[in-house]
């Protein structure tokens, strides 16, 4: 059976163009889909049932045992951490929100080592964005800052940039000019109309001297800042002031470099500038598929983006202090249930040998680098493969994944339902 | 040798993180990528196998050349490898310094671990499937 | 479902002409009846006021903007937060509370139907997800087609049928409510940094005038039927010397339902600026009743500022720019393609600065200069002019002449050789500020039809009781009574069921979503239509077919059908 209009659930472009052949409990052919998508769809590697480590082996066990296990766990502990949530729909995340409230736990998402400190920028200087249908129609300058498209998003510059025609861009290619920032060279930096290579952690300089130029204030630029010289500063800028619609997309080279969330706000003051003389917008380029949709359920429920902290019993937010790196590194959380993520694979390692320490429980529907930490794995269905729910694309805009098959496994929502009604009765 | 770690997505890594105990992901999480002319200074080979370490812990990777970086710069993708050498601490942001890590590299002969030992080295277990 | 009997209860029930009278309530199965079922749950009402269910009927509480706002604003988050207890959730926020945040003050404030101001019809999913965790009230959303490319195409063309049929087909797919349109036009241009000067500008590459979208939406609105009218937030939002147009917007509009306005004027405060500059801004609050006054065609909403802190919402994306040029401080934007805007900055309403005075004053003139109040609605666009918590005070103003003396002594000495208000005598009595609250709501939203802001039999047995005994206070001199009365009821009633008593929720919620399907002959199918469908999988960035909102996402969707005349 061939299905169409499927969208994908790797990245955060959510490109809703795919078609799947399913035979049966299989996907059998992705067309449309990057190399990203054809591995997620055609992948065959699920964890077949819920595990348990034993001194030291692992034993298979039922869904209602681990299930059981996981809900004792959590109320047995004082400061549990509930963690991830990227990979999996909206449903799910809010039954994790409100699971979070009636522990008192700390609830934080993938965000807190990808854009968390493009959040707390925009909550310091706001956010002047668009849709991505915005860009594709309109925008004849294209930036990406510290981000390569080409192997985070493959998709993104076809559908939405660089080879995407528009209303008003019939020929996008030569009517757009693409300009990338980075340290080192990417396959998007040898796409681009202009390189800018800057020098590691020389973003924030950078980007200072571009918002004097836009000022007017040329004669204060130095010949060279941070590797870039003084010429090409100028017509960069004079590329984004003569732009009819200019576009910035940045990503983790300035998130997690140093200055971080300044580097951010700098980026974003920048945009301001520009604004003052033309159309201008900026974007984080999100990265796991729904780490957009976490930060919006947990906004609405708690007010908060991420790393939101019941233990007051109210919600309480502190990046820094209620972050999940730093809750691990200081050694606070005693328990911790991870889902739709892999901070085993994306944590310091001093994380990790936390997160060994204490009973550490994933649901996940893969085997990844946690599971060698965890005390148990629970195994559920694929967000838009054979699970379905709400999802956040990059820019805001929600879609709703399909399932594309009846699978063998429940799905985030249906397992964590199940925690909480335990965690409930518990809790009276 | 003294050189800047950077980590960012590959291709390579995003399509292998659904198999994450498979050589395929352990092939494009613990490769690092030196500059030629660096390689040269180390005398190492594409291929080999490099100690790489920080103040926060030593890992064992195999090289490849990248002409797209300048000296004294690293590139590692994102994922337990890379992460075994950044440093935990956060300055206050929640976020670690995953894209400049100090670090120093020699050749060795040591294997590149697979990932489940990886996190064995952590307290963990490894849970072949 | 049992049954609730309210007895001992001051009644003022406009839209039954019960203009305040001592009777008994009956309820059973959620709605109202003549006689109570045996057992039913007796609440003694003791002479206090008891009213059909308050109805916002202009109000940001979900979606995108809404969501960012709270995203982007911890400082308010913190302004405002309560731990779990009992059935509530824990909540968040001040002028942009969380969703449970917005549901359980409405609803111990006696709200029970609310209507969000504005949603884009591409992240429609998003504001139908924040409905359903708004649980204690009835929603309803405007949907945004102040910049849709399509409607501008048809309006170019002439063509109302084609403009009715794709509003038919976008409030279907998205399952939204009635036509919104904000600053016409000037949305498209602010995706090249633009904006619309005169209902009479041409709208960059499309060559339609917001007076030409203006006209047509509203012809094309009746040829669907829809239950309410098009519903409009003026060009030039907060520009001195925009009461001009906004005149010129009133004079556009003809007579076209009997039941209902032809056109509803949202937050006419902002739209009833005089002078040229901020520098000389004054209050045309009596030209613009006046007009309003002249023609029962149209009904507005005060958009009423108060003093303090709160944060600007609003698609009107080039207005907030223009707020951003002024204060400096942050600043979002969100342009949404090929439909409409939005933008988003946080403000302070001084008493200290003679503009905000003025604007204060301004929307407290409209609703007194209004002689039908039945054609100015109480509403503060919460929360840009004022967080709806602060609806009681608006009350308490408009009932008190004293208190609006109180007030003037608070505020910068000018501001009174620049405004009518402090000569207007008029007080208003419990009748009216019912009528403003709730009857003319229902009214103006064409829901009256599914029972709604009434309590008649057969009606939706959505009722608050306030702690306020009308035959012992005199709201003139009482007005502290007042605001405090109206900030808590005794009880609120939802769907025949106590959801709210003492200020505290008491159950988990239910609520339901309505939402308009106009049906249209197959000619007028847009979703069949070969140049829409062209257009729509070329520019935009989703699929048609990943576009309508699915019928999960509306658990209890309440369905208004009408036959369209095309």
């Amino acid at each position: 059976m061939k299905i169409e209009d499927v969208v994908c659930s790797f990245c955060g472009c959510l490109c809703d163009d795919l078609v799947v052949e399913v035979d049966g409990k299989k996907v059998v052919n992705v067309e449309n889909g990057c190399t990203l998508a054809n591995e997620k769809f055609m992948g065959d590697h699920r964890l077949e049932t819920p595990i348990r480590r034993t001194g030291n082996g692992w034993e298979k066990i039922s869904y209602e045992e681990a299930i059981a296990e996981t809900a004792a766990i959590l109320l047995d502990a004082d400061r549990p951490l509930l963690y991830g949530w990227s990979g999996t729909f909206g449903e799910a995340q809010s039954v994790g929100v409100h699971l979070a409230e009636i522990l008192g736990a700390v609830i934080d998402n993938t965000s807190t080592v990808c854009h968390g400190p493009s959040i707390l920028a925009i909550q310091e200087v706001g956010h002047p964005g668009c849709t991505l249908g915005q860009v594709r129609n309109r925008a004849d300058v294209v930036v990406y800052w510290g981000a390569n498209p080409i192997d985070a998003h493959p998709r993104h510059m076809s559908r939405y940039t660089t080879y995407c025609d528009g209303f008003f861009l019939k020929d996008a290619f030569k009517d757009r000019k693409v300009i990338v920032v980075d340290v080192r060279e990417t396959e998007s930096s040898n796409v681009a109309d202009e390189f800018v290579r800057v020098n590691p952690g020389g973003d924030y300089a950078v980007l200072s001297a571009l918002r004097a130029i836009v000022r007017g204030k040329r004669d204060i630029i130095p010949p060279n800042v941070e590797g870039v010289s003084r010429e090409q500063l100028f017509r960069v800028a004079d590329i984004c002031i003569a732009a009819k619609f200019g576009a910035i997309f940045f990503g983790l080279g300035l998130t997690m470099s140093p200055g971080k969330n300044k580097n951010i706000r700098n980026a974003i003051e920048l945009t301001q500038e520009l604004s003052r003389h033309t159309k201008f917008t900026i974007s984080p380029m999100r990265g796991h598929w729904n780490v957009y949709g976490s930060n919006e359920v947990f906004t609405w429920i708690t007010g908060y983006p991420y790393a939101v902290d019941f233990a007051r019993g109210i919600a309480f937010y502190n990046p820094g202090e209620t972050t999940s790196v730093d809750i691990l590194r200081r050694g606070e959380c005693d328990a911790c249930l991870v889902v739709a993520s892999d901070p085993g694979a994306h944590f310091p390692r001093a994380c990790a040998e936390h997160l060994a320490r204490i009973p550490t429980v994933q649901i996940d529907p893969h085997v990844n680098v946690t599971t060698h930490l965890a005390r148990i794995q629970i195994p559920v269905g694929v967000a838009g493969i054979d699970a379905e729910g709400t999802a956040y694309r990059m820019d805001g805009v929600p879609l709703r994944t399909r399932r594309l098959y009846k699978g063998d496994y429940p799905d985030d929502q249906e397992v964590l339902r199940k925690i909480y009604e335990i965690v409930r009765e518990a809790k009276g | 040798m003294r050189f800047l770690l950077n980590t960012g997505r590959t291709i390579a890594q995003g399509s292998f993180v659904e198999r994450k105990n498979s050589p395929s992901y352990r092939m494009a999480a613990a490769t690092i990528c030196m500059n030629p002319v660096d390689m040269l200074e180390i005398l190492v080979e594409e291929g080999e196998h490099v100690r790489v370490s920080s103040d926060a812990g030593v890992v064992v990777m195999k090289v490849i050349p990248d002409q797209g970086l300048p000296r004294g710069r690293v590139f590692v993708s994102l994922g337990p490898y890379a992460n075994h050498i950044v440093s935990a601490e956060t300055h206050g942001t929640g976020m670690p310094d995953f894209k400049l890590t100090p670090v120093s590299i020699e050749p060795t002969k040591d294997p590149v671990m697979p990932v489940g030992s990886l996190m064995g080295l952590c307290g963990g277990l490894p849970y072949e499937d | 479902m049992a049954g609730l009997h309210i007895k001992n209860a001051f009644v003022i029930d406009p839209l039954s002409g019960v203009k305040g009278e001592i009777m008994d309530i009956s309820i059973r199965d959620g709605k109202i009846v003549e006689d109570a079922p045996p057992g039913a749950e007796i609440i003694d009402a003791a002479g206090c006021l008891t009213l059909p269910g308050g109805i916002d009927s202009h109000s940001h509480v979900c979606g995108t903007k809404v969501n960012f706002g709270r995203y982007m604003s911890p400082e308010d988050m913190r302004a405002g937060r309560t731990a779990r207890k009992g059935v509530m959730h824990v909540t968040s926020g001040y002028s942009v509370p969380t969703t449970f945040g917005n549901s359980y003050r409405y609803s111990t404030m006696g709200y029970t139907t609310i209507l969000e101001g504005a949603m884009a019809p591409l992240e429609a999913r998003h504001t139908h997800e924040e409905f359903t965790a708004t649980p204690h009230q009835d929603m309803l959303a405007n949907t945004l087609f102040d910049g849709n490319w399509s409607i501008m195409e048809a309006v170019k063309e002439k063509d109302d049928k084609r403009a009715a049929a794709v509003v038919a087909w976008t409030l279907s797919a998205v399952k939204g409510f009635a036509i919104k349109l904000t600053n016409p036009g000037g949305t498209e241009a602010w995706g090249w940094g633009e904006d619309m000067s005169s209902i009479h500008d041409q709208v960059p590459n499309f060559g339609v005038t917001p007076a030409e979208i203006i006209s047509t939406m509203i012809r094309a609105n009746e040829l669907l039927h829809l239950p309410h009218s098009v519903h409009l937030h003026c060009n030039n939002l907060g520009v001195p010397g925009n009461y001009r147009t906004t005149l010129e917007t009133i004079d556009l509009v003809p007579d076209l339902n009997k039941d209902r306005q032809s056109l509803y004027l949202t937050h006419a405060q902002f739209h009833s600026y005089g002078g040229t500059t901020w520098r000389d801004i004054c209050s045309k609050s009596e030209e613009i009743a006046r007009a309003v006054n002249n023609k029962p065609q149209v009904v507005m909403d005060m958009g009423q500022i108060l003093f303090g802190r709160t944060t600007t919402m609003t698609a009107d994306g080039p207005m907030e720019f223009k707020l951003y040029m002024l204060h400096h401080n942050k600043w979002s934007n969100h342009d949404v393609e090929l439909e409409t805007g939005s933008g988003i900055i946080p403000v302070y309403y001084g008493r200290k600065s003679l503009v905000n005075c003025v604007m204060w004053s301004i929307g407290l003139e409209l609703a007194l200069l209004t002689k039908n109040p039945w054609q100015c609605l109480l509403s503060t666009d919460s929360p840009n002019g004022a967080p709806f918590v602060k609806y009681p005070e608006i009350i308490a103003l408009l009932m008190s002449r004293k208190f609006r003396d109180s007030e003037r002594k608070m505020i910068d000495p000018r501001t009174e050789h620049l405004v009518p208000l402090f000569a207007l005598d008029r007080e208003m009595d419990w009748y009216e500020i019912a009528v403003m609250t709730r009857a003319a709501q229902a009214k103006a939203l064409g829901i009256t039809r599914i029972g709604k802001g009434q309590l008649s039999p057969g009606a939706e047995a959505d009722v608050a009781i306030y702690p306020l005994r009308p035959d012992e206070i005199d709201p003139s001199a009482d007005y502290q009574q007042v605001m405090a009365g109206f900030s808590r009821t005794l009880f609120t009633i939802k769907r025949g069921r106590v959801v709210a008593r003492d200020g505290v929720v008491v159950v988990e919620g239910a609520n339901s979503t309505i939402w308009t399907k106009a049906n249209v002959p197959p000619a007028y199918d847009m979703g069949a239509d070969p140049e829409f469908t062209r257009k729509f999988e070329q520019y935009y960035t989703v699929r048609m077919s990943n576009y309508p909102v699915q019928d999960v996402y509306l658990p209890r969707g309440v369905r208004i059908e009408t036959e369209a005349s095309l």
